[in-house]
C-alpha cells in the first residue's frame, strides 16, 4: 500500500514543481543496519549533488 | 427539459418505489437541493441551471449520505449527472450508501458545461434526460505539464499562496466522508497560518483525492480564491490511471487499489 501511494506521491511532486529524485522509497529491516547505512549515504550524496530545495529558497526570498 | 424525469419520478413515488427523490428545485428565483416526497412536487424541478448550465449544482449524493443514515430502511431517488453517478459507484464500494436503496435518476450535461468541465463523459450510464454529450479532453493538466520543473513550483506556489483556508473545496466534495480530516492534523497542516502550509494543504487534499475523485468540479465552483484545484485531481486521476489502470467511478465491482491491501 505504501508503494502505491508513493509511486503517486512522486508523480504529484513532479507535477508540482519539485524534483522526483528527493523522494526515494527503500525497505530495509533492523537487520540489514549495513545496506541502511548505504542507503542513507548515497541518498544523502544525491541530495547534496542536486542542492538546496528550490521551494525553501523560495520561502527564505 | 426534465420531463422525462418528473414522469419517472412522478411513477416512483406513485408506486411508492421511493420515500422521496433528493433533487433540485426552484424557490424564490434560486436552486437548492430538495427532497421531493409528492408528485405535486415536481413543478418547481430544476436540474441545476440558473445563469448558465450547471452552474447551480449541489453535492447532492453527500446530502443523500445523511438523509440515508437518518432514515436507513427507506429507498431514495437521487438526481444524477455523469459525476454524480461515478460517485455513487464508489460510495457503495466505500460501504458509505446501500445499494439497493438508491434509485438513480440520470441526466446528461449538455455540450456547454462539459466542455467548461472538460469531462470525459458527462453523462451517466442510467441516463433518462438530457444528452448523451461527447467527452472533452483536458487542456489544463497539458498546460502544466508544458512547464519545466522550476516554472511549475512558482506557478503552483503562487497559485496556493491565495488559499484563505476556507474548506470550501473539502467541505462540498461530495466524496468526502472522513470523521477525522488530515487536513485539521496540526502535525501535518500547521494551524492559524494563512495561506496553510503551502503547498502542503493542497497536496495532502490531492493525495486524498487519489482513487476517489470524480471530477465534479464543485470543489474549483466553490474556491474563492479561483486556485485550479481541477487540474491538480485531474493530474492525480491521470497518474492514477496510468499506474494502476483505475479510474475513479468508472468500475461497479472493482475496488481502488487504495481501498485493497493484498496480502501475498
Amino acid at each position: 500500500m505504501a508503494k502505491k501511494r508513493l509511486t503517486v506521491l512522486k508523480r504529484l511532486l513532479e507535477f508540482s514543481g519539485m524534483n522526483p529524485r528527493r523522494l526515494r522509497m527503500k525497505w530495509v529491516s533492523s537487520a540489514e543496519a549495513v545496506e541502511f547505512v548505504h542507503e542513507i549515504s548515497d541518498f544523502a550524496e544525491e541530495i547534496k549533488q542536486l542542492g538546496p530545495n528550490p521551494l525553501r529558497v523560495k520561502e527564505a526570498a | 427539459m426534465g420531463h422525462k424525469i418528473k414522469e419517472q419520478v412522478q411513477k416512483l413515488l406513485e408506486e411508492k418505489r421511493i420515500k422521496g427523490f433528493l433533487g433540485l428545485r426552484e424557490l424564490e428565483g434560486h436552486i437548492l437541493p430538495h427532497l421531493f416526497c409528492n408528485p405535486q412536487e415536481l413543478e418547481s424541478l430544476s436540474l441545476g441551471d440558473w445563469k448558465k448550465a450547471g452552474d447551480a449544482r449541489y453535492p447532492l449524493n453527500q446530502i443523500l449520505i445523511q438523509l440515508a443514515t437518518k432514515y436507513p430502511q427507506e429507498t431514495f431517488a437521487v438526481l444524477v449527472r455523469g459525476c454524480d453517478e461515478r460517485g455513487l459507484r464508489e460510495l457503495f464500494k466505500w460501504n458509505q450508501l446501500a445499494e439497493e436503496k438508491v434509485v438513480p435518476i440520470g441526466v446528461g450535461c449538455p455540450d456547454e458545461l462539459a466542455k467548461a468541465c472538460e469531462c470525459e463523459k458527462p453523462f451517466p450510464d442510467c441516463l433518462i434526460d438530457g444528452l448523451k454529450g461527447e467527452g472533452a479532453r483536458s487542456q489544463r493538466v497539458h498546460r502544466v505539464d508544458g512547464m519545466d520543473l522550476d516554472a511549475r513550483l512558482d506557478f503552483w506556489l503562487g497559485e496556493f499562496k491565495r488559499c484563505i483556508k476556507c474548506f470550501g473545496c473539502r467541505n462540498v466534495c461530495p466524496m468526502c466522508f472522513c470523521n477525522e480530516c488530515s487536513l485539521e492534523e496540526e502535525l501535518l497542516v500547521g494551524k492559524g497560518e494563512i495561506p496553510p502550509d503551502n503547498p502542503t494543504f493542497h497536496l495532502v487534499r490531492a493525495m486524498h483525492m487519489v482513487g476517489r475523485c470524480i471530477d465534479c468540479g464543485l470543489c474549483e465552483e466553490a474556491c474563492p480564491a479561483d486556485i485550479p484545484l481541477r487540474t491538480l485531481y485531474k493530474k492525480i486521476a491521470e497518474i492514477v490511471n496510468e499506474e494502476f489502470g483505475y479510474k475513479t467511478g468508472y468500475n461497479v465491482g472493482e475496488k481502488s487499489p487504495f481501498n485493497v491491501i493484498e496480502v501475498k
